[in-house]
């Protein structure tokens, strides 16, 4: 029985370690998706596509869901709005000045905060939503303009994310079976053990 | 005061969509080589004409080829066809075509080579991708997807249809009335698509996308009157006109595969995918809006009534300006 148990420990340890080298940051992953239909729609791609943009997007998501309506909205209009800031300042400034690991720091920070499901202002929710949304912004924002692709795709990106972080807080708002709500908080445990793999993955070098 | 600012408002409005009312060419082309012979081909070249913006793309037939055609282009309603013969040593197996000029539009061409031995080939350019090297087998599925692609990216990329689809969701009071609308407007569609496709019936692109145009404008001032709690007949009853206009959108539609002038075998299947494509995207954006909106309400958003007006100042501008522009376009192709 306890040798079943450690061996689906194992597995699920290799699988997470898989996973964590999926999500691994490379330059390459900052550049936008190219699906042949303009800027606008190789923006809302990239986010669907990039699990170290959408991890952490879906992720704050159901922080703040957790955290109830009023942290869902202001989070909702921070993290686009940073994103969409960020992203900016990084297209104009043309250079990935934040290290690449800062995907892993989100994974970690959020993914934890969402397992733990302790009750935050959503004060510190929505500052937690700007730090979040001007990083990443910012790594797409610079990765456009090293790519020299259209700021245009930024539109995109932010549209993405305005949808999936309304939808998905939305939902964890709307759940009243407690069950769920450890689920969703199971999701964010998740997200923090892949960040603590790619934080040890980087560490070993 | 409140006039002043809802007509600064639909200015704005009109100003930050520039960008997406700026027309784009969404009809794909065409390539058919035919085995006529030994190393000999018959060459049909179909590019998407006479739409609001020209494209400029044109087959890089191999090296190893050589293209003789009879030197006059025909311009037929929506295209400008080309005909030759293509002779090339040794075949056409394993010879590279790529599409001059592809990458900078939005659009995809369809490549068809029939050999003589009864295998057909077909290929999807898109602008990521403006190259194939011919010669392997192209089995039913890949067909399909191609088709059913296309339709995706049809909606996707047909703004006017969508914004359509978005005027018809502001008006429709409940759930119910959303489903018999919609399901209205897709039934319409694809009667004209079906009728376009299956070439009983044309419209010119030009009249017919002003009026598409116009059918955008006529939602505008129906969505006012539904704020102001006035009613109409479009407000009780969108599904009708969801289904008198949805029979323009469908020869809209339908330019995305007549364009082409489809082999009489393979109708039956591209209109079929197609139309399932378009459905899918349509089935995608209007999900999209209903679960934004309900979103929306659970997240206890309360929109200042600018912003919420929004929307639908975004259709009545936006349905406006295509309205006026296609129009003197049209005008202008009459001249």
């Amino acid at each position: 029985m306890r040798f079943s148990v450690a061996i689906a420990s194992r597995r699920r340890g290799l699988a997470l370690g898989v996973l964590a080298c999926a999500l691994l940051p490379s330059p390459a992953e900052a550049h936008l998706v190219t699906t042949g239909l303009g800027p606008i729609y190789d923006g809302i791609s990239h986010v669907l596509m990039s699990p170290d943009d959408l991890v952490p997007v879906l992720a704050m998501a159901l922080l703040a869901g957790l955290n109830g309506p009023v942290a869902g909205r202001r989070t909702l209009f921070a993290l686009t709005g940073a994103w969409l800031v960020g992203g900016m300042a990084g297209f104009l400034v043309g250079q990935t000045l934040v290290p690449s690991t800062i995907t892993t720091a989100s994974f970690l920070v959020i993914g934890g905060l969402t397992a733990a499901d302790r009750r935050m202002s959503p004060t510190v929710v929505t500052a937690l939503a700007v730090v979040v949304g001007l990083l990443h912004g910012w790594l797409n924002g610079a990765g456009i303009a090293v790519s020299q692709r259209e700021a245009l795709g930024l539109a995109g990106i932010v549209s993405a994310i305005f949808v999936l972080v309304a939808v998905a807080s939305a939902f964890v708002v709307s759940l009243r079976i407690g069950w769920m709500r450890i689920a969703v908080r199971v999701v964010g445990s998740w997200v923090a053990a892949i960040g603590l793999l790619m934080l040890g993955w980087s560490l070993r070098g | 005061m409140t006039r002043l600012v809802r007509a600064l408002l639909a200015v704005l409005v009109l100003i930050a969509s520039a960008r997406v009312a700026h027309a784009h060419e969404v009809r794909p082309g065409f390539l058919e080589l035919r085995e006529t012979g030994p190393d000999t081909y018959s060459f049909l070249w179909k590019k998407p004409s006479g739409g609001e913006i020209e494209i400029y793309i044109a087959p890089i037939i191999p090296k190893e080829c050589r293209l003789a055609t009879s030197g006059q282009q025909q311009l037929t309603p929506g295209a400008l066809v080309v005909r030759g013969t293509l002779r090339c040593e040794g075949g056409i197996q394993g010879k590279t075509v790529a599409i001059d000029g592809l990458e900078s539009t939005i659009t995809d061409v369809i490549i068809r080579v029939h050999h003589a031995d009864g295998r057909l080939e077909s290929h999807l350019l898109k602008p990521v991708n403006p190259s194939v090297t011919l010669g392997a087998q192209t089995t039913g599925w890949q067909r399909s997807r191609a088709y059913l692609r296309l339709g995706i990216e049809h909606i996707l990329l047909g703004i006017d249809h969508l914004l359509f689809v978005l005027g018809l969701l502001l008006i429709v009071g409940d759930r119910w009335m959303l489903v018999k609308t919609i399901t209205s407007f897709t039934i319409a569609h694809s009667i004209t698509l079906a009728i376009a496709t299956l070439g009983y019936a044309s419209a010119p692109i030009a009249p017919l996308n002003a009026s598409i145009a116009l059918s955008i404008l006529f939602l505008g001032p129906e969505i006012v009157r539904r704020w102001r709690g006035q009613t109409s007949f479009t407000i009780r009853h969108p599904w009708v006109v969801a289904f008198a206009f949805g029979l323009l959108h469908g020869f809209g539609f339908a330019s995305g595969l007549t364009t082409m002038g489809l082999p009489q075998a393979e109708i039956p299947l591209a209109l079929l995918l197609f139309n399932v494509g378009v459905e899918i995207g349509q089935i995608f954006f209007v999900v999209m809006i209903v679960l934004l909106e309900r979103a929306f309400r659970t997240l206890e958003i309360r929109w200042p009534r600018l912003v919420e007006a929004m929307p639908g100042y975004a259709v009545g501008s936006l349905g406006a300006y295509w309205t006026i522009q296609r129009t003197l376009l049209m005008l202008g192709g009459l001249r």
